[in-house]
């Protein structure tokens, strides 16, 4: 890079240039991280014993979690929660891909695309206090399914997890649909035509021809969804009930309530490295590599 | 067991578009049967009204007697070959053939001992294991025709098959196909806008233009006997030679061909005295002596072509260009470029069509 630069524009920009780039990346990603890796390995001191003998590394901050029964279990019921928001996201988002991949006229799947992003533009906590408003047990979703008799007495959406889940699917649904899709644009019609003509039905058709093609989007908007889910702040602050805390809700308090940054930065390391040991375990089981996803 | 094909008075429209007119068609059992037409002309459309891709506008198409209409694709008797072939590349060789019986719930060793005996028939033993990547151009359309196979259709589409392979495969293939199909009974709907595979593969031709069924003959009769100006231009080479019709007489016809004078030629009942037409002569009729009952037409030679067995000519006369074959026999010195030859022919290989169609 530093060669190209430097044939267009002579060696004094081009060094300035890269200069400007490594001094971004590593004063703006690189060192806060580090900053915070230091963090979670030091005890958390008065300003006065910082540097003194009391300041050594130690895992201390890493053993606190797996001492402490509540945080370890709202850590597991996390990431199960993450999966599960995976899971449905992926039941929601695949055949409005394959819809907009396969089914509908090109000029009918621009149109969806367009008003599938709109929404997107209002920012994410407006989004959700609108489901907010949705889901309350006194809003418009439960009034409707009682007009409709579907039910007898309003659901409290808002009290146990479905809030959440609900709130997460649809904050994440892009980050699904758009890699399937993708994946499934690629795929030949005619591999689709083949498979019904030598008899498949619909579901053989999907399980056969078209998710084995569309794996590696599939991957990337589970790993994308499962990632944004576990690290998600927002839905779960305000659709969540106090039976359904987040893990990021208790990193948030160890760093801002709490005041012990060391504490916080040692949890919020754990949550990254179990997601990515997770995720790499996933991929293992489903035979997906990193080349695929980075097609 | 009756595998033959009625198209029952099917039309395909696309919103305002008529893709296929109105056609009525009964392909037999056991018959090779090929549609002939350019690129456009509605062939794919017919393919995938047979399999149950696209449902007619109007009519129905029943094979074997049955009606078709609101049969899905998945369970009609047919089976079709991809004009790309559209083998499954994430599948093994032996997957891609056994795909459709496993469909089916047959066991794995049944399906086993069918694929291997498939892939015995197109020659390919052994490669079972191998990924579709791995396959040559050729060895990829037999496993094709061999998937296409393993479900025992009642009826095989081909769209195209041979189009993608070179010129030599492509005639290894055909006699492939052809033996294929004598072997299976099978009753074979191919697709081609090649004339020479429609010719030398078929028990019946239909050839298509615009839509329309324009002829449905056997290769002889359609080379011969063509019904309206398209097939006779469009199968086979033919020269053209615009005029009016004089007069008709006992299926014959008289036209005045402008400078080139009064021209005869065999005709059909539709033209009529003082018609436009067009007199057909194939490029092979052209004689360069003169017998009884032959019309000549003086030209001057453009370009001298030798071709071993024959040799092609390409004359300019005071009307049009004309193409000439001629046996390597008649070949003589005196044929070289300038020089002025009379081309006589018979007045019986000559055909008159006129614009409007003959039925
Ligand atoms: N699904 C469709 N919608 C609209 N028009 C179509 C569709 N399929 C085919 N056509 C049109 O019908 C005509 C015939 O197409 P096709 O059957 O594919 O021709 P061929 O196979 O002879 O080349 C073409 O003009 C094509 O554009
Ligand atoms: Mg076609």
């Amino acid at each position: 890079m530093f060669n190209q630069l430097k044939a267009r524009f002579g060696s004094g920009l081009a060094v300035g240039v890269i200069g400007m780039i490594a001094i971004w990346i590593i004063a703006m990603v690189v060192l806060p991280q580090l900053l915070m890796v230091d963090y979670s390995f030091r005890p958390n001191l008065l300003p006065a014993d910082i540097g003194g003998p009391k300041d050594v590394y130690s895992l201390v901050n890493y053993q606190t979690l797996f001492t402490n029964k509540i945080h370890l279990e709202i850590f597991f019921k996390t990431i199960w929660s993450s999966v599960l928001v995976t899971g449905l996201t992926l039941i929601v988002s695949y055949p409005i891909a394959f819809y907009l991949a396969k089914v509908a006229t090109p000029q009918k799947a621009a149109l969806c695309l367009v008003l599938l992003i709109i929404p997107f533009w209002i920012n994410e906590i407006l989004r959700t206090f609108a489901w907010y408003i949705i889901l309350a047990y006194k809003g418009p979703l439960n009034a409707l399914l009682l007009w409709l008799g579907f039910i007898h007495r309003p659901i409290r959406f808002l009290s146990g997890d479905g809030g959440v889940l609900i709130g997460m699917v649809y904050a994440y649904i892009l980050f699904m649909i758009f890699p399937i899709y993708n994946a499934i644009e690629s795929l030949d019609t005619n591999q689709i035509k083949a498979a019904r003509n030598l008899g498949a039905g619909w579901i053989r058709t999907h399980w056969r021809v078209v998710i084995p093609h569309a794996k590696p989007g599939i991957a990337t908007g589970c790993i994308m969804t499962f990632m944004l889910a576990a690290g998600s702040y927002a839905v779960p602050s305000i659709l969540g009930s106090p039976g359904s805390r987040w893990f990021t809700q208790i990193i948030y308090n160890w760093f801002f309530e709490g005041g012990d940054w060391n504490q916080g930065a040692a949890y919020a390391f754990l949550l990254l490295v179990i997601c990515i040991g997770f995720i790499a375990l996933v991929m293992r089981v489903f035979k997906v590599g990193l080349g695929d996803i980075a097609k | 067991m009756d595998s033959s094909v009625h198209l029952d008075n099917v039309v395909m429209q696309f919103g305002e578009f008529t893709a296929i007119q109105k056609t009525d068609l009964q392909i037999e059992s056991g018959e090779f049967f090929s549609f002939l037409g350019p690129s456009g002309c509605g062939k794919t459309t017919i393919l995938n009204m047979i399999s149950g891709f696209l449902e007619p506008t109007h009519g129905d198409v029943k094979i074997g007697g049955q009606s078709m209409r609101g049969v899905p694709a998945n369970k009609r008797p047919t089976s079709m070959i991809f004009q790309n072939l559209a083998l499954f590349p994430l599948m093994t060789v032996a997957e891609n053939i056994e795909f459709g019986l496993e469909v089916r719930g047959v066991s794995k060793a049944e399906r086993k001992k069918a694929s291997d005996r498939l892939l015995e028939l197109v020659a390919l033993d052994g490669s079972g294991s191998k990924k579709v990547t791995e396959l040559s151009g050729g060895q990829r359309q037999r496993i094709a025709i061999a998937r296409a196979l393993a479900v025992e259709p009642r009826v095989l589409l081909l769209d195209e098959p041979l189009s993608a392979l070179d010129l030599k495969l492509r005639q290894h293939m055909r006699a492939e196909l052809k033996d294929i199909q004598r072997k299976t009974g099978i009753t074979f709907i191919y697709i081609t806008h090649d004339q020479g595979e429609a010719l030398t593969m078929s028990d019946r031709v239909g050839v298509m233009s615009a839509g329309r069924l324009q002829q449905v003959a056997d290769p002889i009769t359609l080379y011969r006997d063509p019904h309206t100006s398209f097939v006779a231009s469009f199968v086979g080479e033919n020269n053209g030679i615009e005029g009016k019709v004089l007069s008709l007489n006992n299926g014959m016809a008289e036209m005045d061909c402008g400078q080139l004078g009064r021209l005869q030629g065999r005709v059909h009942n539709t033209v009529k005295a003082g018609d436009q037409a067009t007199l057909f002569i194939r490029p092979e009729h052209f004689r360069l002596q003169a017998e009884d009952n032959m019309l000549t037409i003086p030209s001057k030679i453009e370009e001298v072509n030798f071709e071993g067995a024959y040799l092609t000519l390409n004359a300019n006369t005071a009307a049009t260009k004309l193409a000439i074959q001629l046996g390597a026999h008649q070949f003589s010195e005196s044929l070289v470029a300038g020089a002025d030859i009379s081309l006589s022919y018979k007045v019986e290989d000559a055909i008159i069509l006129g614009a409007a169609e003959y039925v």
